[in-house]
């Protein structure tokens, strides 16, 4: 796969507040008043404006060519996508739930992220896949799963996931840009929606213009030099809480918003741990066979000798997502369980 | 001065209750007619909540507190 955007200076200028979820609407309107190749289809992304908020008013602004209403045929609508993208398009297309891969991943995985090798490189598939994740509110094991690390393990798509409004405008118009399809994966829980629990972290400035964050590049939201926390998503937010808690105890806490999955940035994860000697990945999918191993691997491929403990992964357990909010609770991902490990891997 | 109210989200119950969910701005701030104030729910229905006119916005209620749709939210000086 190839990169088409290259890093930009991310201070904003001039700026304005806005929950995630709408930076991620601005980010499209942006884009779709600039190109007009560049449609939104799905489940209720028209006069709903997508049942997170992803689509909220752009029905209204542009039409309902270019904003389309799908029944509820993934296999159909991201087909029809994918033969959209091959002609010329950059349809942006949501599934729902990213739980509902498992009804059109043939769609996904065979034609989506493979037309583009199997062509000998000479067809594109500028495509987005826009899908919402994550638990923490009793949606069940069918409405509550994450699902990037078995996304990020199929070759042919990027994966990328927001934490906050900033990225998620310039990652959204990074997505919509790029010729390779991107898989745009928003948290439930970072969307600021006001029906939600409350996430003070999910309402910040972002630039009023068309800024891009580039695909690839993750960010040190928090610099320290005792222990890296590697994360993604609503547990950047997490982590970002507990690091405050433990600075209290002298545990000076690095904690790093991947941002995207693919590609991964290696390079600030090994330069983090290089320094701290210390790693704790924190994930809200699955432990085993995911993103979690996947980082463990990456400082431990270049030089096990950094880590000066063994490396703690606080991630669901290999279970499905229980609906009962006290049982939910106790296989996330949350605060009293990153504390736990982060003060366990110090000690060592 | 202009007042700022609660739309109107509930047409079956015009005396609902809903909630200032979050406040874009900041009390005493300058805000521009049409600048996006706030972001208002009643039940799981969401609204926005734009500034009418442009001036100095005072926030009359706190994010998170019942408020009976109709009833004044902010006020701005011109």
């Amino acid at each position: 796969m190839t990169t088409i955007q290259s890093p930009v200076d991310a201070t904003p200028l001039s700026g304005h507040r806005l929950t995630t979820s709408k930076a991620m609407v601005e980010g499209v309107e942006l884009e779709m008043d600039r190109d007009p190749s560049v449609v939104y289809l799905g489940e209720d992304v028209g006069a709903y404006g997508g049942i997170f908020s992803s689509t909220a008013g752009l029905l209204d602004r542009f039409g309902p060519t270019r904003i389309i209403d799908t029944p509820i045929s993934e296999t159909g609508f991201i087909g029809l996508a994918t033969g959209a993208a091959v002609e010329g398009m950059r349809p942006i297309v949501e599934l729902m739930f990213a739980d509902f891969m498992v009804v059109c991943l043939d769609q996904i995985y065979n034609h989506m992220a493979k037309i583009h090798d199997e062509s000998g490189g000479h067809v594109t598939v500028p495509m987005v896949v826009t899908t919402a994740v994550g638990g923490g509110y009793s949606d069940g094991a069918q409405h509550s799963q994450c699902l990037w690390g078995t996304f990020a393990h199929l070759p042919g798509m990027k994966v990328v996931v927001p934490s906050n409004p900033y990225d998620a405008k310039g990652l959204i118009i990074s997505a919509i840009r790029d010729d390779n399809p991107v898989v745009y994966m928003f948290h439930k829980g970072v969307m600021g929606l006001p029906w939600m629990v409350k996430n003070p972290r999910a309402t910040a400035d972002v630039p009023a213009g068309d800024d891009t964050v580039p695909i690839g590049k993750a960010n040190v939201v928090r610099e320290g030099s005792g222990v890296t926390v590697v994360t993604v998503s609503l547990s950047v937010h997490r982590a970002l809480e507990v690091a405050d808690t433990l600075a209290a105890d002298g545990i000076d806490t690095e904690v790093i918003d991947l941002r995207s999955l693919v590609p991964l940035d290696r390079e600030t994860i090994l330069r983090s741990v290089g320094k701290t000697g210390h790693l704790v990945v924190v994930d809200e999918d699955y432990l085993s066979f995911g993103l979690s191993g996947e980082i463990a691997a990456t400082v431990t491929d270049v030089d096990p000798g950094m880590l000066r403990a063994p490396v703690a992964r606080v991630a669901n357990p290999d279970t499905p997502i229980p609906y009962s909010r006290p049982l939910e609770y106790a296989i996330l991902p949350r605060q009293d369980r990153i504390e736990a490990a982060i003060r366990r891997t110090v000690s060592r | 001065m202009t007042e700022v109210v609660f739309p109107s989200l509930s047409t079956d119950n015009v005396q609902a209750e809903g909630v200032v969910a979050t406040w874009f701005v900041t009390d005493g701030e300058h805000v521009e007619a049409d600048q996006l104030l706030a972001e208002v729910q009643v039940d799981k229905v969401a609204g926005e909540v734009p500034a009418p006119v442009a001036g100095t916005v005072h926030l009359l209620v706190a994010e998170d507190t019942a408020v009976v749709q109709g009833a004044p939210i902010a006020r701005i000086d011109q």
